[in-house]
C-alpha cells in the first residue's frame, strides 16, 4: 500500500504542475457549469413572468397563483431580464390593457399559456381549471440538461483515460519507467497506482457533474454503481493507449479515436429504432448510456443498471485480458 | 554475488545475438568492469542482469536470486545508475528521491544526505527539469545508493560529464567500494576502469574477448620497458629499455651504476591499448 500510495501521491505532485491535467481533474465540472448555465433552467417545467413592482397588487396576486413571479423597478430592467438566456416573458398592464414582452427564441410557448391565464383576469372564476406545466413529449426536464448530463459522464472516461495517459507519457519520454522497474514495486502495484486517480475522476466527475446539474431526485446507488463500472473504461483507455505511445502529442491524438465509439454509441443509442440497438451492443459506452440516462431519468431498474454494470466490467476485463501482453510490454 | 553461464541475448528472438556466451563471475565485494565499444553488448548484460530484460538463454543469478524466477525483492539489494539521466522534471530533486525512497522495502539513505554528496544540496527544492545535465546525471546516480545496496550497477557512470563531476563520482565509488559494495561498471572509459576495477571483462560484438585484473592485464601484455632520462655530454636524452634483452639490460645496469640517470620509470600498456591488441579495434 506504501508504494501505491507513493505513485499516487508523486501524480498528484506532479500532475498540480501541469495545466492539462487540472483541467482535465476539473474539466467534468466546468462543462457541469456551462452547460447549467446553457439550460434555460433547470426547472423549465414552470411558467415564468417578469412583472414591474408598480403593478396592482390584484394582478399580482392573480399571477403569482399561476405561474414564478420575479420583479424589476422600470421597463429597461423588464427587457434586460428577459433577455437573458433562460425563457422568462414580460407582463406590463398599460392602460387596462396587457401587453406580453418576449424574446422570441423561447423554447416552449408561454405566450399561449400567459394570455390563456389573462383570460380569466377579473372573471367570476376563482380558481383555474387547469395547472400549467411545460413538457416535451416524454420528457420531464431539459434535453439539454439530460442529454448533456449523460454524455458528460460518459466522457469523463476520456478525461480519467487522458489523465493516465498522460503520466504514462511523461514516465516514458523522461526514462522514469526503467528507474521505476528496478525497484521492489510489482507491476500490478504500479497499474494500480497509475490506475486509481484516473478512475478516480470521472467517478468524481460523474457526481459532482450529476449535483450541478441538478440531478438531486435521483437513485444514487445505482448512480454509483453505474459510474463506478464506467470509471474501468477509463482505465483501459489510459493504459492502452499510454503504453502505445512515446509522447504526448500522438497518445492525444490516439485518444481521439475514442471519441468515435463514444459519439456513435450515445447518438446511436438516441436515434436509432430499438430494433438497430443491437449493432451497439459491442460497445461498453452504449451500456454506459444505456444505464445513466435511465438512472437519470428516474427509470432505471436495479435489474438494468446491474446487468449493464456487468456488461461493462466483462467487456473492459476482456479488453484488458487482450491488450495484457501489451501493456505489461509497454511497461517496460 | 553475480554468475552468468553461457548467456545469450537476441532483440529480433533469432540467431542474430547482442550478447554470445556470455559467461562470467563477480564475488561479493569486488568492483567488476565491463568494457567494450558502443554497441558491444554491454548494456544488454546489464539489463538482463537488472531484470530489465527477459532472460532468454543462459543461467543467471544475481544477490542470490535466479533471474528465470525473478522476484522483485532482490531489487531492496541492487542499485541502477542508468546512462541516460531519467528523472521526473516536474519534481524536486528532493521530491525525486522521496518518492523513490518509498518505493524500497529496507532501510533507506536520507534523501538530503545523499544530495549533499552529490553536491545537490542547494538546489534540493528545485524542479529537476530545471537542471543542468551534469545536475542531473549526479542526481540519478545517487538515486541508486538510496538502499545501501549490496550490488550496484553502474552504466557509464562519468561518460559526458566534466573532469570535476567525474572526479567526484569516482570517488564516491571508491568509497563504496571501501565499504564492501559489489560493483558492476560498464564502460568504454578505460581510466575510468583502470582506476577502480578489480578484474574487467573485454566484450565486443556481444561476446567476452578477456577477464582479468587490471595488473594482470598490463603485466601479461606490456613490453615491460624502462624508460630513463639520462645525461650524455651535458644534455638529457631518453632512452627506452627492455627488461628481457640482455644487451639493453647490462647498458641500464651501466647508467645506474655511473649515476648518470636523470629519471626513470617502467613503461606499462595502458588498458585501451591491450583493448586494441586483444580485440584488434578500438573503445569509440
Amino acid at each position: 500500500m506504501k508504494k501505491i500510495m507513493a505513485i499516487i501521491g508523486r501524480d498528484i505532485r506532479s500532475g498540480t504542475r501541469d495545466w492539462l491535467i487540472i483541467y482535465l481533474s476539473f474539466a467534468a465540472i466546468f462543462i457541469a457549469l456551462i452547460l447549467r448555465a446553457l439550460i434555460p433552467s433547470v426547472s423549465s417545467s414552470a411558467l415564468n413572468v417578469v412583472m414591474l413592482e408598480n403593478a396592482t397588487p390584484e394582478l399580482i396576486t392573480f399571477i403569482e397563483a399561476n405561474a414564478t413571479v420575479s420583479f424589476v423597478d422600470d421597463e429597461e430592467a423588464l427587457k434586460e431580464r428577459i433577455l437573458r438566456i433562460d425563457d422568462v416573458v414580460g407582463l406590463k398592464e398599460v392602460n387596462g390593457k396587457f401587453e406580453i414582452i418576449k424574446q422570441g427564441n423561447e423554447a416552449i410557448p408561454m405566450e399561449t399559456s400567459l394570455k390563456m391565464i389573462l383570460a380569466t383576469y377579473g372573471k367570476d372564476t376563482s380558481i383555474l381549471p387547469m395547472t400549467v406545466a411545460f413538457s416535451d413529449i416524454g420528457w420531464e426536464i431539459s434535453p439539454i440538461k439530460l442529454e448533456g448530463g449523460s454524455i458528460l459522464i460518459i466522457f469523463t472516461t476520456v478525461f480519467g483515460g487522458m489523465l493516465i495517459l498522460l503520466n504514462l507519457v511523461e514516465e516514458k519520454m523522461s526514462n522514469t519507467l526503467s528507474a521505476i522497474n528496478v525497484t521492489p514495486m510489482s507491476r500490478p502495484q504500479f497499474i494500480f497506482g497509475k490506475g486509481i486517480l484516473g478512475f478516480s475522476i470521472p467517478v468524481i466527475g460523474g457526481i459532482c457533474a450529476a449535483i450541478i446539474l441538478g440531478f438531486g431526485g435521483i437513485n444514487i446507488w445505482m448512480f454509483i454503481v453505474s459510474i463506478l463500472s464506467i470509471a474501468l473504461i477509463s482505465i483501459i483507455v489510459g493504459f492502452s493507449i499510454g503504453v502505445t505511445n512515446n509522447e504526448p502529442i500522438s497518445a492525444i491524438a490516439s485518444m481521439k479515436m475514442v471519441f468515435v465509439p463514444i459519439l456513435a454509441s450515445v447518438f446511436g443509442a438516441m436515434f436509432l429504432p430499438d430494433k438497430w440497438h443491437f449493432t451497439l451492443y459491442w460497445s461498453p459506452y452504449y451500456w454506459a448510456y444505456d444505464s445513466i440516462h435511465a438512472i437519470l431519468i428516474q427509470e432505471a431498474t436495479w435489474l438494468q443498471v446491474l446487468r449493464d454494470s456487468g456488461i461493462i466490467i466483462v467487456f473492459t476485463g476482456l479488453i484488458f485480458l487482450a491488450l495484457r501482453k501489451r501493456i505489461m510490454q509497454g511497461l517496460r | 554475488m553475480i554468475s552468468v553461464k553461457n548467456l545469450y541475448h537476441s532483440y529480433t528472438h533469432d540467431d542474430v545475438y547482442a550478447v554470445n556466451n556470455v559467461s562470467f563471475e563477480i564475488a561479493k565485494g569486488e568492483v567488476f568492469g565491463f568494457l567494450g565499444p558502443s554497441g558491444a553488448g554491454k548494456s544488454t548484460t546489464q539489463g538482463v542482469l537488472t531484470g530489465l530484460l527477459p532472460l532468454q538463454k543462459g543461467e543467471v543469478t544475481v544477490a542470490g536470486y535466479d533471474m528465470r524466477r525473478r522476484n522483485r525483492q532482490m531489487f531492496n539489494k541492487i542499485g541502477v545508475s542508468f546512462e541516460q539521466s531519467n528523472v521526473y522534471n516536474k519534481l524536486t530533486a528532493l521530491e525525486n528521491l522521496e518518492f523513490y525512497k518509498k518505493l524500497f522495502d529496507v532501510k533507506t539513505e536520507d534523501p538530503m544526505k545523499l544530495l549533499e554528496i552529490a553536491g545537490l544540496s542547494e538546489v534540493a527544492k528545485h524542479k529537476a527539469g530545471t537542471f543542468s545535465k551534469g545536475m542531473k546525471h549526479r542526481l540519478t546516480f545517487v538515486r541508486s545508493m538510496l538502499n545501501n545496496p549490496e550490488l550496484w550497477f553502474l552504466d557509464e557512470p562519468t561518460t559526458g560529464l566534466d573532469p570535476a563531476i567525474g572526479r567526484q563520482i569516482i570517488d564516491i565509488v571508491k568509497q563504496k567500494k571501501s565499504e564492501g559494495t559489489t560493483v558492476f561498471l560498464t564502460t568504454h572509459n578505460m581510466n575510468v576502469a583502470d582506476e577502480l576495477c578489480d578484474r574487467i571483462a573485454f566484450i565486443i560484438d556481444g561476446e567476452i574477448k578477456l577477464i582479468d585484473s587490471p595488473r594482470n592485464l598490463k603485466l601479461q601484455f606490456g613490453e615491460k620497458l624502462v624508460v630513463v632520462d639520462h645525461i650524455v655530454n651535458g644534455i638529457t636524452k631518453r632512452e627506452q629499455f627492455s627488461l628481457i634483452d640482455p644487451a639493453d639490460m647490462a647498458r641500464l645496469n651501466t647508467l645506474i651504476s655511473t649515476g648518470q640517470i636523470e629519471m626513470m620509470h617502467t613503461k606499462e600498456a595502458t588498458l585501451e591499448e591491450i583493448f586494441i591488441k586483444v580485440t584488434g579495434r578500438g573503445l569509440e
